[in-house]
């Protein structure tokens, strides 16, 4: 097949040139673009939660900042209050973000579809009021402050971005593949499985409680590690960063770039976290020109940016397989499934 | 040859227009203004802009010749959006000086930004936590505002002392600056006389009160008044169903915290806010011909009077262009800027709020007000019915900030509101002397 090796090698080389530009960011521009950079990476983390949960499982979270927070909380305490050194508080974080996944998981995995978006932002708007009220520990509103990056291998991220930036991309990198390899694997296809008719999933056998829990925790975990950078490279956390608009944002940057792709929660992430602070810059009325253009991705390309260009991209590489039936993430599926009511 | 010679005069010319430009360092002076434009807190933002802008325009963006620019940002009320904003100033538009924020958490979040960049001064707009100018000063960041407690320990001793008020609720909004305002008129309250102060705290979102009202009902026989200590639209809402509830007859007196009877809120809610008390560190009835010069450009410019956070943003860009005559324009050293700044000593004629210096910790002196509102030619307005003159952010614990800023950090129900309590707490905290003079004096000084 020739064109499939041609198709090979033409994304090779876009990989390498992707990569290689990734890696010389901090030579070839400027320190605010590197800073921009961390900024899309650690969101980005968070977002790819969420569109993992949506994309794979058709389940949108509107809780998944509570685990970013609580591993930023968590990071914040240990570093700020008690001085804990280096590898100690970014692995608690993880660990209690992850048990706290695995708590609020065993709730919010009983339900599904509208049910499950109540759930989370219940859940979500609970972990919200706790960082809010509890004010001896997260000091409340005012949050906590005096965080430092710590110095890995002898340099310090705290000092130079360029060092926190690779210190990220490689944890970045890692949660990517981490997610990449999950949806490939046997796992990602029960999940979709269990999406797209979750009686028959049951019906073969598989335990589908325990596939939405996992995937739930999983995806959980990316987050939690966004939050560990966020707060490293914030220097603070407060009441704010668990709270809805914090979730919303993280689905509106997941619609914008797509659901079904992690590259789409990444680049969705950057488009809306570079338009803030460019657009804002330019006129105060920025927010107007954000709004109409999700107006312009939710009625002209519902894959969004990312899935819309995939297509189109396939469709010149393979016209034949365009024809695959295209996918479609269960809640917002519009076609009548025929095998879950047989 | 020739190619050698065009540069040689190129490079002259410039070398000549440099030398001849502006006399000083700066050929512009860059200020980036921050704080909520959009959301929720958009007034705090835009208000604050709004008087950086008026004062500005007096000066007709200039200062000796040198123009001025200004660069405004959003920060979405959120810390995180606005820490990438300070960034953006800082390392995009170059900027000699930072005003702003506006809000208590994105005030936390900047002296920690301002600890981090000593090289850009940062002079803040609204945000009122003390720890800004106490536990957590740094010394870039000055702030020509006020604190949360700072306004209101004086309004405690005179609700004790004047009022002879024994017992009083506080129903407030549960977050940080209620809590602030709680603190510091316990402390003014309870050491000058007062008994009991009871907390009720309510969430940060809520406008139905009926379930605290009927609260308030059952326990008018005990307290004397009510402290509304909310903000905004609750403030609205509260004021609403007091007299719905018929509250206004069993209680004598409403009283507000700091920010209750903004000006924006009196032209909307009318004569139900005939009387109440609050107090603050500027009211807009000062017949000082500063203030009155200030209110009526600003209603000109913009078509709405000021409350005090336009004060706040005004007296922003005149701090700056006092220490910027102290040091003849060098905006570009930051270390000189900053220590002009500090010794800034505003006059009565210079601010509507009236005289103001900086303590060491970059916080003003200045004259607080208890204020009351009336009805003056047809509108309502703040009056001041007593002045204290030259107050600090310690208040009456001036002498002692170490002793202040050891105890304990203000929480929802930190300080105690029961007498006995709360003096074991001050006996631990400031000592048994403390306590034995304010027992001889019968509360503080006048």
């Amino acid at each position: 097949m020739t064109k499939e090796r041609g198709y090979r090698f033409r994304r090779a080389l876009l990989s390498a040139l992707v990569g290689g530009i990734i890696i010389a960011i901090p030579w070839i521009s400027s320190q605010y673009f590197v800073m921009m950079s961390v900024r899309v990476m650690f969101f980005g983390m968070l977002t790819m939660s969420l569109t993992f949960l949506a994309g794979e499982l058709g389940a949108v979270s509107l809780m998944q900042a509570s685990f970013f927070g609580i591993s930023g909380y968590t990071v914040a305490l240990l570093e700020s209050r008690y001085g804990f050194p280096f590898p100690i508080p970014p692995l608690a974080g993880l660990v209690i973000a992850v048990l706290a996944a695995g708590l609020f998981g065993l709730l919010v995995v009983r339900v599904r579809g509208i049910y499950f978006l109540m759930l989370t932002l219940v859940l979500g708007q609970l972990v919200w009021a706790l960082a809010c009220q509890w004010s001896s520990i997260t000091k409340g509103d005012t949050g906590i402050t005096n965080i430092y990056a710590p110095t890995v291998f002898g340099i310090s991220t705290e000092k130079s971005k360029t060092a926190f930036y690779f210190f990220q991309l490689i944890f970045f990198c890692g949660a990517m593949s981490f997610l990449a390899a999950l949806k490939r694997s046997p796992f990602g296809l029960m999940l979709r499985g269990v999406r797209d008719s979750e009686s028959r999933m049951a019906m073969l056998g598989f335990r589908v409680h325990l596939l939405r829990y996992a995937a739930f925790v999983f995806a959980s975990l990316v987050a939690a590690l966004g939050g560990v950078f966020f707060t490293y490279f914030t220097g603070l956390i407060n009441p704010n960063t668990v709270s809805l608009p914090s979730n919303v944002e993280a689905l509106l940057a997941g619609i914008l770039g797509g659901i079904n792709s992690l590259l789409g929660a990444v680049v969705g992430t950057a488009i809306l976290k570079t338009l803030d602070v460019v657009l804002s810059g330019i006129t105060e009325r920025y927010m107007l020109i954000m709004g109409v253009l999700f107006m312009l991705v939710i009625l002209f390309a519902r894959q969004g940016i990312v899935g819309t260009l995939m297509k189109y991209w396939n469709n010149r590489l393979f016209p034949s397989r365009s024809r695959e039936p295209e996918r479609r993430p269960g809640g917002f599926s519009k076609k009548p499934d025929v095998v879950r009511n047989p | 040859m020739a190619r050698k010679r065009i540069i040689q005069l190129m490079v002259a010319f410039f070398v000549v227009l440099w030398a001849f430009g502006p006399a000083h360092g700066v050929s512009e002076i860059r200020i980036g203004v921050i704080g909520p434009t959009t959301g929720w807190a958009t007034m705090f933002g835009q208000n604050n802009l709004d008087g950086v802008k008026l004062a500005l325009s007096e000066k007709d963006y200039k200062f000796k010749g040198t123009p001025i620019k200004i660069f405004t940002e959003d920060t979405k009320a959120d810390v995180e959006v606005m820490r990438t904003k300070l960034d953006s100033l800082k390392n995009r538009d170059k900027v000699h000086m930072i005003i702003g924020p506006c809000l208590g958490h994105e005030g936390m979040a900047a002296v920690d930004w301002a600890a981090r960049n000593p090289e850009v001064p940062v002079l803040v707009g609204y945000s009122a936590p003390e720890d800004m100018t106490m536990r957590k000063a740094t010394y870039s960041l000055v702030r020509p505002g006020w604190t949360g407690a700072q306004v209101i320990f004086d309004f405690g001793k005179f609700c004790a002392k004047d009022l002879k008020y024994k017992k009083i609720i506080i129903v407030g909004q549960d977050y940080a600056y209620p809590w602030d305002q709680a603190a510091g008129f316990i402390r003014g309250f309870l050491e000058n006389g007062g008994e009991k102060v009871e907390r009720i705290w309510s969430p940060v979102e809520a406008v139905d009160f009926s379930s605290i009202m009927a609260k308030l009902a059952g326990m008018a026989k005990e307290y004397d008044a009510v402290l509304c200590n909310c903000g905004g639209a609750q403030v609205v809402a509260f004021f609403k169903q007091w007299q719905q509830f018929g509250l206004d007859k069993l209680y004598p007196q409403i009283l507000g915290q700091a920010n209750v009877p903004l000006t924006p809120m009196l032209a909307e809610m009318g004569d139900t806010l005939l009387g109440v008390y609050s107090s603050l560190h500027y009211y807009d009835g000062d017949p000082s011909p500063a203030n009155v010069k200030f209110r009526e450009s600003y209603h000109k410019a913009f078509g709405y009077y000021p409350s005090v956070i336009s004060v706040q943003g005004y007296d922003c860009v005149n701090v700056a262009f006092k220490a910027m005559e102290a040091i003849d324009g060098k905006v570009d050293d930051p270390k000189a800027f900053i220590a002009a700044v500090r010794n800034v000593k505003m006059t009565a004629d210079e601010s509507p709020r009236g005289p103001f210096y900086f303590d060491k910790f970059g916080n003003p002196v200045q004259n607080i007000y208890i204020k009351k509102v009336v009805k003056q030619d047809g509108r309502l307005m703040n009056i001041a019915v007593k002045t204290y003159k030259d107050v600090s952010q310690f208040g009456p614990y001036a002498d002692m900030p170490e002793k202040y800023m050891a105890a304990p950090e203000t929480t929802r129900d930190y300080p105690p509101g029961d007498k006995a309590s709360y003096f074991k707490e001050i006996e631990k905290y400031f000592g048994k002397d403390y306590v034995e003079k304010l027992e001889k004096n019968k509360g503080w000084p006048d």
